[in-house]
């Protein structure tokens, strides 16, 4: 299985490779939106009404945005990871293990130290769900740079591997708690480890978006930090475009391919983390697919720090915008990951987008940057 | 072995007439480039047509749009004066056309016989496997191209790969055959023998088109030679009328200097030594069977060979990117046997890899990132642990300049440059750090005139500052007007090193093949081939025409 | 407790053998379509989906019509439309493969959700579908232990297992199936040769989706006997993980389905033995992790499996 076709393209000038890079998402988005469209109508419903439901849903109220930016974090910060290692060249299909087991981690660590204060607490925790993503991520990538193992299929059973491990420590493993019944789940983080809730009660009551968010910008600061200022990621970026003209620059491949899975990893374990610092403690299959989904946001963004910044936002608002969505307008709010899928289908035929634009008259644009 | 104009055999249709191929206005642009601009070729029945010119002159597209791989934006194709379309290779197979690519195709894990019968296969639904193989060695031991069926493509040396592209147009009873380079895997003798299984068929009444660069090639067996270019005809000329230095004007559009200008060298101290070097190919098999080599400040040495004896492995060992299994490399003096390709590089040692878009450059990334690969991790690049761009892009600039790369644009992806400029980047960044020894492999392979000469004056002028140069190519006229001293590799063993001086073509091309100073005239086993190629030929043109006749 | 004494019990059970049979089947149907797909060249993580619709359109046809033949060709043509869809993305659009295929499976996901909450909100999917039928084996049946296990089996796993030695067949001893291994080894050496390798690529995509369906169809017609979000959970991937273990050979893909239906009935058998059954589940996924790395090792991949041909380059 080859994923020599990775879509990281260079055209020729630095302006033309930004323009193809915003415009080929964005007429995605507005494709993905007039099919959805369609799915809408023919199922007997009125599109209008349902884009209007998700948009006010997702962005109608101080409350809906704080509550859209929860669910972008995760996605976000997963995004990181995925596209870390595809700089690489590795496909890191794997976000949702490395984030299981970050966010097994930090609970483990916040529930077994209750009585530290807050900082040092919430160090230690963030510490945990990096290490704890970043390893399960390494293992992939010492599996390939030792033995070739396709990182498409370690990191996907590693992934089967997490969940379940999970479901053992909370179903019937030593992360149950004595008095546990009904749903399985942690014990709670303890309230002083808490990521800070950003608005205060007067400005937003019950307002839940935390620090988090901040912890989010400086992740997607460090991740472009790492590629494109410092030598490292010069050599990651080299051995994801081509390894035997790395090793020939004198790049040790092999390293630089577990360093960049387990630096991947530490992104999606911290992206574990958050769901769990926001409900207070860790459920059993607490996370939605963030992991999966997370694949489409870094495509979608481009692999570039800041495009998956707005991809996440995207996704995030599509999720919580859904829910209205399906209240208000009865329709399906899986309408949401149809819009997603059609998003990362017409991102993925680039070629489909040219002709398009070719049509438009936007010939010379496309050609200049293609 | 007949030099006399070849007869038509009995039941094939008149030489005269109209051509037996004629393009006529062929035009293709790819993008902003215009690959063939109104081009015409005519080549007549039993011919032996050559298609000259430098890379980049439209040889290949043209033979391409021939078999209907790529369309024509403009432009006709006409067999016997009918025009015909051809939208794909089953239109062009279809039409008697064959032809041998520069780049084999062949599926390497399938055997000799599926190669051959691929979408023509003998069967119903099921695939005649046992009749495969026999049609397969039918035609081979007909035409004798010695080959086992049964073996797995991959298996094979190349001279024998290409004998089974051969049996491939031979099984499809093509009459029109066109080889695309077809010597650059060859030794000259086997070259001779390439070009008397030519005769061959052209004896037995098919034709064939030559696509070359080697004005030697074209001398030695055309009747004709068409030129290209830039995409356009330049001249269409008589070989027993014309000479090498006509078609080398008309090629590239100026006085040609067929020569490298070199003073005589300055040989210093020993820089860069091998000793009984063993190490194994990527397959694993070994590739290097003890090496013994020294290479001197102030020296070119040139391993002359047939590709595929060791050379890669050779400069991989050299460089630190693979292994040895026995012996010793010092650079300077010092043991670096176990030192990474990072700590040579640091020692001055500087690689010219012999595949620039797999090994020397990393296509998508930036020129200035190109620049620095290899050093992206020392000052001034990376200070701190961190890059330090104004020194990367001072660095390109200068470089840039001093190499005269175009576009001089230091954020253009390295992707967008020709193939002259890409190289010029590499040698550009090998040389920058100042190298004690260089290992240039196939420095010029796939470049135009300009480029080259550009390439060989820069490497003549660092072997006079004291760089010791270890020279790898597949051109004896690159090793000729390069080399100080020539060894000759085979097998994975330097057979022969001689000062450049004394060396001749003829010696060296025989100790390429593997054989020894005795053997200078064909055998009788050749002259045997030979004889029963055309009679084959004849019978099986013969066949096609009388089978053509009957059906149509 | 006797651990040991344990799995003497349970792998006495004929329950234990069976359901590896019943749980391999739908694995194996889309595992065989992902090595004929993969042979030719194109990439397909969609297998997952490809379930998905297959199931969801036999338990919509099967409601509306009570006919179990037009119900299965519905699920099977749904996949076959599916594949299509990634087809023409990876064939004549030339998109990352992976990436269509990822497209895929969450259009699947979505598509077949949105419409159960359209179909079926309130509800869930009706009772009363007709099932694929169960062979009972006349003799077979009543021999002890061994009738317990095949004696009484879906007419799908029949298929499956009868779909290995055919594909094998098909790839390594028909015309077609040589150009197949030619156009996903070195398409340009085929396409020189007249055989056209888009066509190919489409067919042995759409053979991959037909193949993918019919195991949906077997999910939720004759397994849950309905449909609900999701219900493939995952076996598309398991089945992709299957072809790699299995080297891209029908056989080895088919052992591989083995094993991983082994460790999912094994999950279940030792379910409420007090053994913790989320770790035995995970078990199949250790051990591909550990064959990948220690048998199967480097790629042995098709050479042009996922790389889109260009015509005339």
């Amino acid at each position: 299985m080859s994923v020599a076709t990775v879509p990281l393209e260079a055209p020729r000038g630095r302006l033309l490779r930004f323009v193809a890079a915003v415009v080929t998402p964005i007429l995605a988005i507005v494709l993905a939106i007039l099919v959805g469209g369609l799915v809408v109508l023919a199922s007997g419903s009125n599109p209008i009404a349902a884009y209007q439901q998700m948009l006010v849903g997702a962005v109608g109220s101080p409350f809906d945005i704080s509550e859209t930016l929860i669910s972008s974090i995760p996605l976000i910060l997963a995004a990181y990871a995925v596209s870390f290692a595809f700089r690489c060249g590795l496909f890191n299909i794997g976000a949702e293990g490395q984030l299981y087991m970050g966010a097994i981690a930090s609970t483990w660590v916040a529930t077994t130290l209750p009585n530290w204060p807050g900082l040092p607490l919430i160090l230690l925790c963030i510490v945990a769900a990096m290490l704890a993503g970043g390893a399960w991520a390494g293992i992939a990538g010492w599996l390939k740079a030792k033995t070739g193992a396709h990182e498409v299929i370690t990191t996907m059973m590693l992934s089967y591997v997490a969940i379940d491990i999970s479901h053992w420590l909370l179903e019937a493993g030593p992360m149950t708690p004595a008095n546990a019944f009904g749903t399985p789940e942690s014990g709670p983080i303890p309230p002083q480890a808490a990521f800070p809730v950003i608005l205060p009660s007067w400005i937003l009551p019950n307002a839940r978006l935390n620090a988090s968010l901040f912890l989010t910008i400086l992740a997607g600061l460090v991740f472009a930090w790492i590629l494109w200022r410092t030598p490292l990621g010069y050599e990651i970026r080299a051995v994801g475009f081509n390894a035997k003209a790395a090793a020939y620059g004198g790049i040790n491949v092999a390293r630089r391919l577990v360093i960049a899975m387990v630096i991947a990893g530490a992104f999606a374990g911290l992206a574990g983390m958050v769901p769990v610092w926001v409900q207070h403690r860790l459920y059993d299959s607490f996370s939605p697919g963030y992991g999966y989904e997370a694949i489409a946001v870094a495509l979608v963004g481009k692999n570039s720090a800041i495009g998956i910044f707005l991809a996440g936002l995207l996704y995030g608002a599509m999720i919580h915008g859904a829910v209205a969505m399906q209240a208000n307008a009865n329709i399906s709010g899986f309408l949401v990951q149809i819009l997603q899928a059609l998003v990362l289908f017409f991102v993925g035929a680039e070629m489909l987008i040219r002709w398009i634009l070719r049509r438009g008259g936007l010939r010379a644009l496309m050609e200049a940057a293609a | 072995m007949s030099a006399e104009a070849p007869r038509s055999p009995a039941g094939l249709p008149p030489r005269d007439g109209p051509p037996y191929l004629e393009m006529r206005g062929i035009t293709k642009a790819f993008g902003s480039l215009l690959a063939n601009d109104h081009v015409e070729l005519s080549v007549r029945r039993q011919e032996i047509h050559a298609v000259v010119g430098e890379n980049g002159a439209g040889k290949t597209t043209l033979m391409n749009i021939l078999y209907g791989l790529v369309h024509p934006d403009a432009g006709e194709i006409l067999f016997e004066g009918k025009p015909v379309r051809i939208r794909g290779p089953r239109d062009a197979i279809a039409a008697g056309v064959g032809m041998v690519h520069q780049h084999f195709q062949l599926v390497p894990v399938m055997t000799v016989a599926e190669n051959v019968v691929l979408g023509q296969e003998p069967g119903g639904i099921v695939l005649d496997r046992a009749g495969s193989v026999a049609q397969v060695r039918e035609l081979s031991e007909r035409f004798g191209l010695i080959v086992d069926p049964t073996a797995r493509v991959d298996t094979l040396p190349v001279g024998v790969q290409q004998r089974v592209e051969l049996l491939k147009i031979l099984y499809r009873g093509s009459r029109l055959l066109v080889f695309d380079e077809p010597t650059a895997v060859l030794t000259p003798q086997e070259t001779d023998e390439l070009f008397e299984i030519f005769r061959g068929l052209v004896a037995g009444g098919k034709t064939v088109i030559l696509i070359t660069h080697k004005l030697g090639e074209v001398m030695a067996i055309s009747e004709r030679v068409t030129v290209l270019r830039q995409g356009r005809n330049a001249a269409v000329l008589e070989t027993a009328r014309t000479s090498p230095a006509e078609i080398a004007r008309a090629m590239v559009g100026r006085e040609v200097l067929l020569r490298v200008e070199r003073d005589e060298a300055h040989i210093g101290a020993e820089r860069l030594r091998l000793d009984g070097v063993k190490a194994d190919s990527d397959r694993g098999l070994p590739a290097l069977a003890g090496v013994d080599l020294t290479v001197r400040s102030g020296e070119i040495v040139g391993i002359a060979g047939v590709s595929g004896n060791g050379q890669l492995e050779l400069a991989e060992v050299v460089a630190g990117l693979r292994p040895v299994t026995a012996g010793h490399v010092y650079l300077e003096g010092r043991d670096v046997r176990d030192q990474s390709a990072a700590e040579r590089r640091a020692n001055g040692l500087a690689y010219i890899p012999e595949d620039r878009h797999t090994r020397g450059l990393i296509l998508p990334f930036e020129v200035k990132e190109n620049l620095i690969l290899g050093s992206q991790s020392k000052p001034p690049f990376a200070v701190h642990g961190q890059l330090r761009w104004p020194a990367i892009d001072e660095r390109a600039t200068s470089l840039i300049r001093q190499f005269d790369i175009r576009p001089p644009n230091p954020d253009a992806p390295a992707s967008s440059l020709s193939g002259g400029n890409q190289q010029k980047v590499v040698v550009a960044r090998e040389l920058a750090e100042g190298p004690k020894v260089l290992v240039a492999a196939e420095p010029t392979r796939g470049l135009d005139v300009g480029a080259t000469e550009f390439i060989h004056r820069e490497l003549v002028e660092k072997r006079d500052e004291g760089l010791a140069i270890l020279l790898i190519s597949s051109e004896l006229d690159e090793i000729f007007s390069l080399s100080d001293t020539i060894a000759v590799i085979y097998q994975g063993r330097i057979v022969e090193v001689m000062p450049s001086a004394a060396a001749s073509r003829e010696r060296v091309g025989l100790l390429m093949a593997g054989g020894s100073v005795e053997e200078v005239t064909p055998s009788a086993a050749q002259i045997a081939q030979a004889a029963a190629l055309q009679a084959a030929a004849a019978a099986s043109s013969a066949q096609d025409y009388a089978s053509r006749e009957g059906s149509s | 407790m006797d651990i040991v004494g344990l799995f003497v019990t349970v792998f006495a059970r004929p329950d234990l053998w069976a359901g590896t049979l019943r749980f391999a089947a739908p694995l194996t149907l889309a595992a065989l379509g992902g090595v004929i797909s993969e042979r030719s060249g194109v990439v397909n993580i969609a297998m997952e989906g490809m379930m998905l619709v297959g199931a969801f359109f036999a338990v919509l046809v099967a409601a509306a019509t009570h006919d179990i033949v037009l119900a299965t060709l519905a699920s099977v043509a749904c996949g076959g439309l599916i594949a299509t869809v990634h087809g023409i993305a990876s064939i004549h659009l030339r998109a990352n493969q992976i990436v269509s295929g990822m497209a895929i499976n969450l259009l699947a996901l979505g598509l077949t959700s949105f419409l159960m909450f359209r179909f079926y909100a309130t509800s869930g999917t009706p009772s009363d579908i007709p099932a694929l039928p169960d062979l009972k084996l006349p003799v077979i049946y009543g021999i002890p232990f061994v009738g317990a296990v095949i004696g009484d089996q879906n007419i799908v796993v029949w298929l499956s297992i009868l779909a290995v030695p055919i594909t094998w067949w098909f790839l390594f001893r028909t015309r077609l199936g040589l150009r197949i291994r030619a156009v996903g080894e070195h398409p340009r050496a085929a396409d020189t040769l007249g055989v056209s390798v888009f066509e190919i690529r489409y067919l042995c995509v759409i053979l991959s989706g037909l193949l993918s369906g019919l195991g949906g169809a077997y999910l939720s017609l004759s397994v849950a006997h309905s449909f609900s979000d999701n219900m493939t959970s995952g076996a598309g991937f398991i089945a992709l993980a299957a072809m790699i273990f299995g080297k891209w050979h029908p056989v080895g893909a088919f052992l591989a389905c083995l094993l991983f239906g082994f460790g999912q009935s094994l999950g279940i058998n030792l379910q409420g033995t007090g053994f913790p059954d989320q770790l035995v589940a995970a078990t199949p996924y250790v051990l591909t992790i550990v064959a990948l790395a220690g048998f199967v090792g480097r790629a042995v991949a098709p050479a042009a499996d996922g790389i889109p041909y260009e015509v005339g380059e």
